[in-house]
């Protein structure tokens, strides 16, 4: 029995790692949600060179792509950030213990890294636009936020899919990180079985497997969106 | 921020940085050569070896590196003909080997994603053309096919270059004392913890600036012939 | 603006005081994963001598506990993040944790030794100035953040030290061998000795107490932040109160096996 499946199924972790997974998707989708916000504000600001607010936002990513997510990480969970205590209160979390409050941070943390990433995407996106479609717009005298609306959305959206869809891959592997300072996610689930049966080379296969599996779910979602959002053409 | 603290840090911190370095050239040396022969593999019209070069991408691309790292460093480290067997302790059995180990693995992955898309924008042509000429299929490749791949890869090779600096500070979490590893260590004895993380995080911003220059300058090289 | 970001202000506040209003529940952060002190299961309940002494003292002071889980060297910033009101995780008074948190008197003390596979050359020596010289050169696990890895890294700086988020994670190595020695406190390394993967190992009998170097703290405390000094005046006497009675010596049998409270001075 060296590699103690038993124990696994013995120690009710079968349940306590599907709950992980739980929390990891939802802190994937809730890091993703707030990332994406992020990475719009700031991507329509580098786009349309908004001057002094482009540093802000050059700064912000070239730091978060520069420095290891796991030190922002631990900056954002060890460092005594009161503000996010607040943030965190004034949605409700009354205790602001448990889970509720690594929760907040974790979402905080790794939207902070999701967002710097669909930064680009969406920039990238939005030059992406033939130029010319705007100008024509404009020649119509259609108004500013109808060109916003009806032109640059939703060819944005398109042409960002498929970087939004490495986006999330990539936050959903990130939030493994968070494992380290003790959200009850998938990893951390995986973690403590481990330490306690003493068997981790299950757990950690286990983590594995539940993880790659949340990716190529994901991966077939998006290529349905992709298909979904192609442009018709007439036949 | 106060200067004592910033004078017991930094050196300490330096110390890491070296082995930071060493993990990276280390990682990026095997992981694209194993790369490159899964780019290979995956081209090839041997249906076993692309769809390994294929399961490998997907399951290495799929999982995160931590969950890698603690499979191979605790998950191999409790099994005993592992531990038995001195060559595979040597690395397993050691953290910084055992990182060094994940991460080329993990990068390998990727790079064979992005050596690919190279391998792929070559015009068929070119390769026809050199065979016409009577090269070997090993010169052709030498010859045209990879300086042209990598030329095409190179702007992609950069980021994950990057990436990988930055999953170096993940062999932290498995007793490695490179940067993040001492900078943890730090903090927990002076609880100073933004100045510390900010000295720190100066660092892996520094690395990264060296090499993306690194690799631009080899870009601007390999390019040197278009007009400019 | 003005206007607005009074607004904004009062939002806050207003969410902060309702936050800190849960009055009658006393929020306690500990480890979780430190046997037999405290021991998190897979549905995040927690059992053990830290968890005993909490419930001890919330009986005591009229609240209601709240147990919170948290990485070792994570708890100090926790705390001043007002994550939690108290911490209750076998935690050593020390000097420079002083300067960060408050602690209530020390309710208990515990000696800290060495654990070595048996046979070792260390095995057999009998007093600390000796082993710590051994030390020398050799590779020695103990957890993150603790008064043992403070100590290890000033009174044997040549050893190879190996520093592990978790217990578990170094006696894992230790028991693979990827670590030659492991210090920490009596009581969780002779938990360890007692599983199947601790058999091959013993301790090495030095008894290193806290009296031999103030890096080891003044006994086990619980630690307060440093504004809250009318909780602090509470504790103490609560505390002093629970010692004498005998009730925190009747938890340390159970756990320990042996009475490690410590009286008030």
């Amino acid at each position: 029995m060296e590699l103690g499946l038993w124990q696994v199924w013995e120690g009710g972790w079968v349940s306590a790692i599907l709950r992980g997974a739980a929390i990891t998707i939802a802190l994937g989708v809730a890091s993703m949600a707030f990332g994406i916000v992020i990475g719009v504000a700031c991507g329509l600001i580098k786009w349309a060179r908004l001057f002094p607010l482009t540093l802000v936002v050059d700064f912000y990513t070239s730091i978060v792509r520069g420095v290891p997510e796991l030190l922002i990480i631990y900056l954002l969970f060890f460092s005594s950030v009161e503000f996010v205590a607040q943030i965190a209160a004034a949605f409700g979390y009354e205790g602001l213990a448990g889970n509720g409050y690594a929760f907040t941070i974790a979402v905080v943390a790794i939207a902070a890294i999701s967002g710097a990433y669909s930064t680009e995407v969406v920039r990238g996106a939005l030059a992406a636009i033939p130029g010319g479609h705007i100008e024509a717009a404009r020649a119509l005298g259609i108004p500013g936020r109808r060109i916003f609306r009806r032109i640059i959305a939703p060819q944005m959206l398109r042409i960002a899919v498929p970087g939004m869809n490495n986006v999330w891959q990539t936050t959903i592997k990130d939030t493994a990180l968070v494992s380290v300072v003790g959200l009850q996610e998938l990893m951390r689930a995986a973690f403590v079985g481990a330490g306690s049966t003493r068997h981790p080379f299950i757990f950690y296969l286990i983590a594995a497997v539940v993880y790659l599996a949340i990716t190529l779910v994901s991966q077939g979602g998006f290529d349905w969106i992709e298909r979904l959002l192609r442009p018709r053409t007439r036949k | 921020m106060d200067f004592e603290l910033v004078r017991l840090a930094v050196p300490t911190l330096a110390k890491g940085l070296w082995l930071t370095a060493v993990l990276t050239v280390a990682s990026i040396a095997i992981g694209f050569n194993l790369g490159l022969a899964l780019a290979v593999m995956r081209l090839s019209k041997n249906r076993a070896l692309s769809g390994f070069a294929k399961g490998y991408s997907t399951v290495f691309r799929g999982t995160p590196l931590l969950v890698q790292l603690f499979l191979f460093y605790y998950g191999l480290g409790q099994l005993s003909f592992v531990r038995d067997n001195p060559v595979l302790w040597w690395i397993v059995g050691d953290g910084a080997h055992c990182a060094v180990m994940a991460l080329a693995l993990n990068t390998a992955a990727y790079t064979s994603e992005i050596l690919r898309g190279g391998l792929m924008s070559i015009p068929g042509g070119l390769v026809e053309a050199a065979q016409a000429c009577g090269m070997s299929r090993l010169l052709c490749f030498r010859r045209i096919t990879f300086p042209l791949a990598i030329r095409q890869a190179l702007p992609a090779y950069g980021n994950e270059l990057v990436l990988v600096v930055k999953g170096t500070s993940l062999a932290s979490t498995i007793t490695v004392l490179e940067i993040t590893g001492h900078a943890k260590r730090l903090m927990s004895q002076t609880y100073a913890i933004l100045e510390i993380f900010a000295i720190a995080g100066v660092l892996y911003l520094l690395i990264n600036l060296v090499l993306i220059t690194l690799v631009r300058l080899l870009e601007a090289r390999l390019t040197r012939y278009l007009p400019r | 603006m003005k206007l607005k970001s009074l607004l904004l202000a009062t939002f806050f506040a207003a969410g902060l005081t309702a936050a800190q209003a849960a009055e009658g529940e006393l929020s306690i952060g500990t480890e979780g994963e430190y046997p037999p002190w405290s021991m998190a299961d897979s549905a995040g309940n927690v059992t053990g001598f830290d968890a005993d002494v909490g419930n001890l003292l919330c009986a005591k002071l009229e609240m209601k506990c709240h147990f919170v889980v948290q990485a070792f060297d994570g708890l100090i910033p926790a705390l001043k993040a007002k994550r939690f009101d108290i911490i209750i995780s076998g935690m050593s008074i020390t000097a420079e944790r002083k300067k960060q948190i408050n602690f209530s008197v020390g309710y208990a003390e515990l000696a800290n030794m060495f654990v070595v596979k048996k046979g070792s050359d260390l095995a057999g020596i009998k007093d600390i100035e000796t082993l710590l010289k051994s030390l020398d050169g050799r590779t020695v696990g103990v957890q993150a953040g603790t008064t043992h890895a403070h100590f290890v890294e000033k009174r044997a700086s040549s050893t190879d030290l190996k520093t592990y988020d978790t217990l578990d994670q170094m006696q894992i190595d230790l028991a693979s061998g990827r670590v030659e020695a492991a210090f920490a406190d009596a009581s969780a390394l002779q938990d360890f000795l007692a599983r199947p993967d601790g058999k091959d190992f013993q301790f090495v009998d030095v008894k290193v107490l806290s009296t031999f170097d103030p890096t080891l703290g003044e006994g086990i405390g619980v630690g307060i932040s440093q504004e809250n000094t009318e909780l602090k005046a509470r504790i103490d006497k609560a505390l002093c109160e629970l010692v004498a009675d005998g009730s925190i010596g009747k938890a340390s049998q159970t756990w320990f096996k042996t009475d490690i409270s410590r009286p008030c001075q």
